[in-house]
C-alpha cells in the first residue's frame, strides 16, 4: 500500500512541477503581446478623448517598469494569496469576481453534456461492440463519425437557427429566462434547464462519436481475453458477461480520458458559449483576449491548468483504487 | 541484407493491406480528389476576391454557389479556401507526429535520466489547456497560416509523443530489438530501420488523427476571426458568412458548401483510419479472417477469437 | 415498459411547462436597449475614471454635463448651465449654473458640485480625462449659481472639455478614500435615469430619476439592458421584438430587418459630419510626395468601397472630409478647388507620371530603381468592414498599377503601429469635435508631429504645415464666430493642397428601432436628435423623448 502512497505523492510533486511551470508561462506570454492596455483603451475612444490622459490611465492600472524579476516575484505573491488582480477591461472589477461569475454556468453546461455524453457514448460502444455484426454496427459508427466531422459550431449555428429562431422550440440565448431571478426557485431551475437543453445537446451530439468509438475499440481488446472465452464455456449468460466481465475492465482506459476532458471542461466550452450567448468561462477568454485584459486572461488560464491539474490527479487515485493491476 | 528485405516486406505488405481494404481506399480516393481541387482548382475559376455579381444572391447558372455578402463567387472561394486549410492541416499532422515520434521515441528507448526529462515535458504540454492556450497565442501573434500551423504543432506534439514513447518501450524489449543490439547495430538505426517501420499503422492512424484535428481546431480559430481574415480558407469563408449573418439572412449557400466539404473531408480521413484499424488491429484482422473461412457463423455473443495471423 | 414511458411523458410535460413558461409577453414598461457587448454585466457606474468601464447611460444619463451638444442640429445645447460668457478677453469663463436641479437623492444640486468635481480632477490627474488642467488655472464656484473657470493661456476650444465635463456630487465623492478605485455601485445623479431596480450578470434595470429637473420627463419608466454577446445575437433579438434600440452595424439591413416588419422595424444611419480615412504616412519616402497621394486618392472608387465595404450605408466622402451636419463648415469657394476625392484614374496616371513612377508594359507602376511600388494597408482584424472596404481599396490601387496588399493586425499591434509611424497605409478615423477645428489640428499641426519610431498620440500620418500652425493658434485664442469662419476656410483649402490625409467615406453613426411598444424615436423624418445610442452623450435626447405606446 506504501507503494501507491508513494506513487501518489510522486505525481502529485509532478503536478505541482506543471503548475509552475503553467504559472511561469502565464505571467510571461501577456507580456511578449504588442501593445499596452493603457494604449489601447485610450484607442477605444475614438478620438473622442484627449490624448494626454494616457499617462494617468496607465497610473491606473498600475502598470510599472519595474524590472521584470520583481513583477514576476509579486505575481507569483499574489496568486499564492488568492489576488488574481484587477481586470482591465472590467476595471475596477477583481478578476476572482469575473471569473466566479462564469465559472459556475461552464462546469454546469459543459460538466452536464461530458456526463451524459460519456454513459451515452459508453453504453452503445459497450452494445455494438457485442453484437458486431449486427446493422447497428455497420450503421452508427459511420453516421456518427460523419456527424462528428462537421466543425463544431457549424452544426451548433445551424441548431440554434432551425430549433430556436425557425421553429422557436428553444430559446436563443443566455442561462436562463429574463423574467425569473436567480435563486433557489423552481422556475428560476426549470428555466435554467430549459436555456440549457440545446447547447448542451449541440455538445453532446458532437462528441458521442468518440466516447462511443473508444469505448468499442478497448471492449473489442478486452473480448479476446482468455478469461471471457472461460465464462462463455462455462454458460454464464452473454449480457452477464458483456456487463460485469468486458465492459468493467473495458472502460479503464476510457476512466483515463474521461478524467483529461472533465479537467478541459473549463475550456470546452468556448465555442458553445459564444453561439448561444451562454455566460461562462469561455466567452470570458475571448472577450479578455480581444481587449488584452492581461490580469484577467492570467486568471482564467490559471483557473482551467489547475482544473486539468487536480482532474488528472483525481483520476490517478480513482485508477488505483479501481484497477488492482496497478497497486501491484 | 536479411533485415532490409524484411523491413522493406512490413512496409509494402502494410501498404498492399491496407489499399485492399474498403473504407481505407474509398476515404483515399476522396481525399485525393481534395487534394487534387486544392491545387489545381485555383488555376481553373475566376476570382474569389473580385467583387463581382450582386450580394447574397442564391446559386443559379452564373454563379454554381451562389454570392456571399460582398458580391463574390462562393465556388471560387469554396475551391480557394481548399488550399491553405488542407496545407496546414496536413503539415501540422505530419509535423506533430515528427516531434512526436522523435521525442517520444528517444524517451522510451533511451529511458532513465533522458526518460524522465523528457517525460516532464511531454506531460507538461498535455496538461495545458490546448483551446485556450490556442487563442491566446493566435491574437498575438500576427496573423496567418504561420501562426496557425505553429500553434497547432505547440499544442498538438505531446499527445502523440506519450503514445509513442509507450509503444516504443514495448518495442524495447523485443527480442529482434535485443538481437540487434547485440549484433552492433547501432542505436539509431535500429530505431529508424528496425521498429518505426512495425509502428507504421500507429504513425499512420496518429497523422490522420492529427490532421483531422489540426484542420477542425484551424476552421475554429478562424471562425471566432483570430486567423489573417483578409485571405480565403475554409474558415475564414465561415467567419465571413456569420458576420455577415448567413443565417438570419437565410443565405444557406454561403456556409453550406464550405461547412459540407470540411466535414467529408474529416470523414474520409476518418474512414482511412478505420480502414487501417481493420487491417492491423489483431483482434479484427483474425475476427475477419475467421468469418472468411466460416460464413454463416453466428458469433452473436460477440466474443473475439484470437487466430495467429501472418507476421 | 409502462415506467419507461412514464418517464417519457415526465420528460414532455416539463418540456411543455419550460417553454409555456418562456413564452410569456416581455415587460412593456420598460425599454429594452443594446449599446454594449458585454456577455455578463459588471456592476460599474463611475463616470470620472477613463479605465472604467461604467454601464451605459453613466456618462450623460444619470451624470450630466453643464452644456450638450446635438451633433444632428450641430448646436450646443445649455444644461446644468443655463448660460456662459467669456470675458477679459477670453481669460475667464464665467456659467450661470440651472436652479432647482435636485440630485437623485433629494440633495440640492448647485455651483459647488461642478467645482468639486473640477478640482477632483485636479487632485487626482489620472481622473482628469480631458487633460483640461492642462489650460485651466482655478475653477471656483463664486455662488450657488455662478461658476468662474480661469484659464492659465488663452485657449478657446477648451469651452468644449469644460461644457462637456460630467457633474458629480460632493457629498459622495468627499467621503471616498480612493475615488481612482470606485466603482459607484449605487449612483446618485442629476440624470432621468438613476435608480438600480435590478442588478444580475445576464440582465439588469435602471428606472427613472423622481427628481430630474425637466418637468415630466422621461415618459418611460425603466430601461432593461440584457446581455448580448454578438452581432448576430442582437440581430435575432431585434428580429423578435425582444430589443427595442441598438446601435448596432447590421449588414444588409433592409433585406434581414426592415422587410420582416416594415411598419415598426426602422433604422437611421446618418452623417457624423465627419469622415473615415485611409490614412498615409507622409514621412514615408514614396507617400511624402503629395501627388502619389493625391494619384492614390483618384485611383479609388469610392462608390464600390461604400457599397462592398458598408452595405451603401453611407456616402464617399467630400474632398475636405467635412459632410452632413459639417457641410456648413465648407468655404464659400469650396467648388472651385481641386476634387480628388472623385474618381478619375486618368489623372491618378498623370501624377503618377509626373511624380516618375514609369508604367511597365503589365500595367504596373515601377520605382525609378526599377523595383514594383508597393503599398500595404494595415487594418485592425476584427473590423471587418474596415476590412472588406480595405479589401476593395486594395484592389483599385492594383488597377492602377499600385501593388497593394491588405494586412490586418489585432487592435493592441495595430495601434502600436500607427503610434510609431511603423505603417504605409491603413484605415482609420480622425479627430472629431463640435467645430472642425480638433480635426484639422489633428491632421496637420507640427507640434503633433513626433519622429518615426517615437509614440504619437495624434497626427500618426505625421504631417506639419506651418500655415496651419499659424491659423490654429489664432483660431485658439478667438472667440468671434467670424475670425473662427474665416481660419477654417484657409485650413479647408491647406487640407485640400496638401492632402495629408485621404478621405473614403462620411462616416456614419448607426441606430435601429422597433416602434411597435414605443414611439417617438428620432428619424429622417423628425430628426431632433442622433438615433445612435452609440454618441454620447447625445443619446439622451431620445431617451427624453420616447414614449410608451
Amino acid at each position: 500500500m506504501s507503494k501507491s502512497i508513494s506513487y501518489l505523492i510522486r505525481r502529485l510533486g509532478f503536478y505541482l512541477v506543471a503548475a509552475f511551470a503553467a504559472l511561469t508561462l502565464n505571467f510571461i506570454i501577456p507580456r511578449m503581446m504588442p501593445g499596452d492596455p493603457a494604449s489601447i483603451i485610450f484607442a477605444r475612444f475614438r478620438g473622442k478623448l484627449k490624448p494626454e490622459a494616457i499617462e494617468a490611465m496607465r497610473q491606473s492600472f498600475g502598470l510599472t517598469n519595474d524590472p521584470l524579476l520583481v513583477q514576476y516575484w509579486s505575481y507569483l505573491k499574489g496568486i499564492l494569496g488568492g489576488n488574481l488582480g484587477t481586470s482591465i477591461a472590467y476595471f475596477p472589477e477583481p478578476v476572482s469576481n469575473i471569473i466566479s461569475s462564469g465559472l459556475f454556468w461552464t462546469i454546469f453546461l459543459a460538466g452536464f453534456s461530458l456526463i451524459v455524453a460519456f454513459s451515452i457514448g459508453t453504453l452503445l460502444g459497450i452494445f455494438i461492440a457485442w453484437n458486431r455484426t449486427g446493422k447497428l454496427d455497420t450503421l452508427l459508427p459511420p453516421t456518427l463519425a460523419f456527424l462528428g466531422a462537421f466543425p463544431y459550431f457549424w452544426l451548433a449555428m445551424l441548431s440554434l437557427y432551425i430549433f430556436g429562431f425557425s421553429l422557436n422550440w428553444f430559446p436563443l440565448s443566455h442561462a436562463y429566462g429574463n423574467q425569473v431571478s436567480p435563486g433557489l426557485n423552481l422556475s428560476f431551475i426549470l428555466s435554467v434547464i430549459y436555456h440549457a437543453i440545446l447547447p448542451a445537446f449541440t455538445m453532446i451530439f458532437v462528441s458521442l462519436g468518440g466516447w462511443m468509438l473508444s469505448m468499442r475499440n478497448t471492449m473489442i481488446s478486452t473480448l479476446g481475453a482468455d478469461y471471457i472465452t472461460f465464462a462463455n464455456a462455462k454458460g454464464i449468460s452473454s449480457r452477464h458477461i458483456m456487463l460485469r466481465y468486458a465492459a468493467r475492465n473495458a472502460i479503464l482506459p476510457n476512466l483515463t480520458g474521461f478524467g483529461m476532458a472533465l479537467g478541459f471542461i473549463l475550456s470546452g466550452a468556448l465555442l458553445t458559449e459564444i453561439i448561444f450567448s451562454y455566460p461562462g468561462q469561455g466567452y470570458l477568454l475571448l472577450q479578455a483576449v480581444k481587449s488584452q485584459d492581461f490580469p484577467l486572461m492570467q486568471g482564467i488560464f490559471m483557473t482551467i491548468t489547475f482544473a486539468v491539474l487536480a482532474a488528472n490527479w483525481l483520476v490517478d487515485i480513482a485508477i488505483l483504487i479501481f484497477d488492482p493491476r496497478t497497486r501491484k | 541484407m536479411k533485415n532490409k528485405i524484411q523491413h522493406s516486406s512490413i512496409v509494402t505488405r502494410w501498404f498492399s493491406g491496407v489499399i485492399s481494404n474498403k473504407k481505407a481506399l474509398a476515404g483515399s480516393c476522396i481525399i485525393l480528389f481534395f487534394v487534387f481541387i486544392a491545387i489545381i482548382g485555383p488555376f481553373l475559376i475566376q476570382s474569389p476576391t473580385e467583387f463581382l455579381g450582386t450580394p447574397l444572391s442564391p446559386p443559379s447558372n452564373k454563379y454554381l454557389f451562389g454570392t456571399n455578402g460582398q458580391g463574390q463567387d462562393v465556388f471560387s472561394q469554396t475551391i480557394s479556401g481548399a488550399r491553405q486549410t488542407l496545407f496546414v492541416g496536413f503539415s501540422a499532422g505530419i509535423l506533430v507526429v515528427l516531434i512526436g515520434a522523435l521525442i517520444g521515441g528517444i524517451a522510451g528507448y533511451y529511458g532513465g535520466r533522458t526518460d524522465d526529462l523528457l517525460s516532464l515535458i511531454i506531460n507538461i504540454f498535455l496538461v495545458m489547456p490546448g483551446l485556450p492556450l490556442m487563442v491566446i497565442l493566435a491574437s498575438w501573434l500576427p496573423p496567418g497560416p504561420g501562426t496557425l500551423l505553429g500553434v497547432l504543432v505547440l499544442t498538438g506534439w505531446a499527445w502523440n509523443a506519450r503514445v509513442i514513447r509507450s509503444q516504443m518501450m514495448t518495442f524495447r524489449n523485443r527480442d529482434f530489438v535485443s538481437a540487434a543490439i547485440v549484433s552492433g547495430e547501432k542505436n539509431i538505426r535500429i530505431i529508424i530501420i528496425e521498429i518505426m517501420p512495425r509502428m507504421l499503422s500507429l504513425l499512420a492512424s496518429m497523422f490522420i488523427g492529427s490532421s483531422i484535428y489540426a484542420i477542425g481546431a484551424q476552421v475554429g480559430l478562424e471562425f471566432l476571426g483570430l486567423g489573417d481574415i483578409s485571405r480565403v480558407t475554409w474558415g475564414t469563408n465561415l467567419y465571413w458568412a456569420s458576420n455577415d449573418l448567413a443565417l438570419l439572412t437565410e443565405s444557406w449557400w454561403t456556409f453550406v458548401p464550405t461547412g459540407l466539404s470540411i466535414a467529408v473531408v474529416s470523414f474520409s480521413l476518418t474512414l482511412i483510419n478505420f480502414g487501417i484499424d481493420e487491417v492491423t488491429n489483431p483482434r479484427l484482422v483474425s475476427e475477419r479472417l475467421w468469418r472468411e473461412k466460416i460464413p454463416k457463423k453466428n458469433i452473436s455473443n460477440g466474443i473475439t477469437p484470437v487466430l495467429k495471423s501472418h507476421e | 415498459m409502462t415506467r419507461k414511458n412514464l418517464y417519457q411523458t415526465l420528460i414532455f410535460g416539463l418540456f411543455i411547462f419550460c417553454s409555456c413558461e418562456e413564452k410569456t409577453t416581455r415587460d412593456r414598461e420598460g425599454l429594452i436597449i443594446y449599446q454594449e457587448q458585454f456577455l455578463s454585466w459588471v456592476r460599474n457606474f463611475e463616470p470620472l475614471n477613463p479605465a472604467s468601464v461604467p454601464r451605459w447611460p453613466t456618462r450623460g444619463g444619470i451624470y450630466e454635463p453643464l452644456y450638450i451638444y446635438n451633433p444632428i442640429k450641430a448646436e450646443w445645447l445649455p444644461w446644468l448651465a443655463t448660460k456662459y460668457e467669456w470675458r477679459e478677453n477670453n481669460k475667464k469663463l464665467l456659467f450661470t449654473i440651472r436652479e432647482g436641479v435636485q440630485w437623485s437623492d433629494g440633495k440640492p444640486f448647485d455651483a459647488h458640485d461642478v467645482a468639486y468635481t473640477f478640482n477632483l480632477t485636479k487632485k487626482f490627474p489620472a481622473l482628469d480625462t480631458r487633460n483640461s488642467w492642462e489650460y485651466l488655472k482655478s475653477v471656483v464656484a463664486v455662488s450657488n449659481t455662478i461658476l468662474e473657470v480661469t484659464f492659465n493661456r488663452v485657449y478657446v476650444p477648451g469651452f468644449d472639455a469644460v461644457a462637456g465635463t460630467y457633474i458629480v456630487p460632493k457629498h459622495i465623492w468627499e467621503s471616498l478614500k480612493d475615488p481612482l478605485k470606485f466603482s459607484n455601485p449605487n449612483p446618485v445623479g442629476t440624470g432621468p435615469y438613476t435608480e438600480v431596480l435590478r442588478f444580475d450578470s445576464q440582465i439588469w434595470e435602471l428606472g427613472k430619476n423622481n427628481n430630474y429637473w425637466q418637468p415630466e420627463k422621461p415618459y418611460v419608466d425603466k430601461l432593461i439592458f440584457p446581455a448580448f454577446s454578438s452581432n448576430e445575437q442582437v440581430t435575432l433579438a431585434l428580429l423578435s421584438g425582444e430589443l427595442d434600440w441598438s446601435g448596432a452595424f447590421i449588414p444588409a439591413i433592409d433585406r434581414i430587418f426592415v422587410a420582416k416588419d416594415p411598419k415598426h422595424h426602422r433604422y437611421w444611419f446618418p452623417n457624423t459630419g465627419y469622415s473615415t480615412f485611409l490614412h498615409t504616412n507622409t514621412k514615408d519616402p514614396v507617400l511624402s510626395d503629395v501627388r502619389v497621394r493625391k494619384a492614390i486618392s483618384y485611383a479609388i472608387d469610392r462608390s464600390q468601397v461604400v457599397k462592398v465595404g458598408m452595405y451603401n450605408y453611407t456616402k464617399p466622402a467630400h474632398v475636405t472630409s467635412l459632410s452632413g451636419p459639417m457641410a456648413k463648415w465648407h468655404s464659400p469657394d469650396i467648388t472651385s478647388k481641386e476634387d480628388w476625392t472623385s474618381y478619375n484614374l486618368q489623372k491618378a496616371s498623370k501624377l503618377l507620371d509626373d511624380a516618375g513612377y514609369i508604367l511597365n508594359n503589365k500595367g504596373q507602376r515601377l520605382k525609378k530603381d526599377g523595383s514594383l511600388l508597393e503599398l500595404d494597408i494595415i487594418v485592425v482584424s476584427g473590423w471587418s468592414d474596415w476590412i472588406r472596404s480595405a479589401q476593395v481599396v486594395s484592389q483599385n490601387l492594383n488597377k492602377a498599377g499600385i501593388k497593394a496588399k491588405v494586412r490586418t493586425y489585432d487592435f493592441g499591434a495595430w495601434i502600436g503601429r500607427m503610434q510609431r509611424g511603423d505603417f504605409e497605409m491603413s484605415i482609420g478615423w480622425a479627430e472629431k469635435g463640435a467645430t472642425p477645428y480638433n480635426f484639422f489640428k489633428g491632421m496637420m499641426f507640427s507640434e503633433y508631429v513626433k519622429p518615426i519610431g517615437e509614440v504619437a498620440d495624434v497626427n500618426w500620418h505625421r504631417f506639419g504645415s506651418e500655415k496651419a500652425d499659424l491659423l490654429i493658434k489664432t483660431l485658439e485664442k478667438t472667440s468671434d464666430k467670424k475670425i473662427i469662419k474665416n481660419i477654417i476656410n484657409d485650413l479647408q483649402h491647406l487640407f485640400i493642397e496638401h492632402a495629408p490625409g485621404i478621405p473614403l467615406f462620411a462616416e456614419p453613426a448607426w441606430g435601429e428601432c422597433n416602434t411597435k411598444y414605443f414611439k417617438n424615436f428620432p428619424s429622417k423624418e423628425n430628426p431632433y436628435g442622433p438615433l445612435s445610442n452609440n454618441e454620447q452623450p447625445s443619446f439622451i435626447f431620445t431617451l427624453l423623448n420616447v414614449q410608451k405606446r
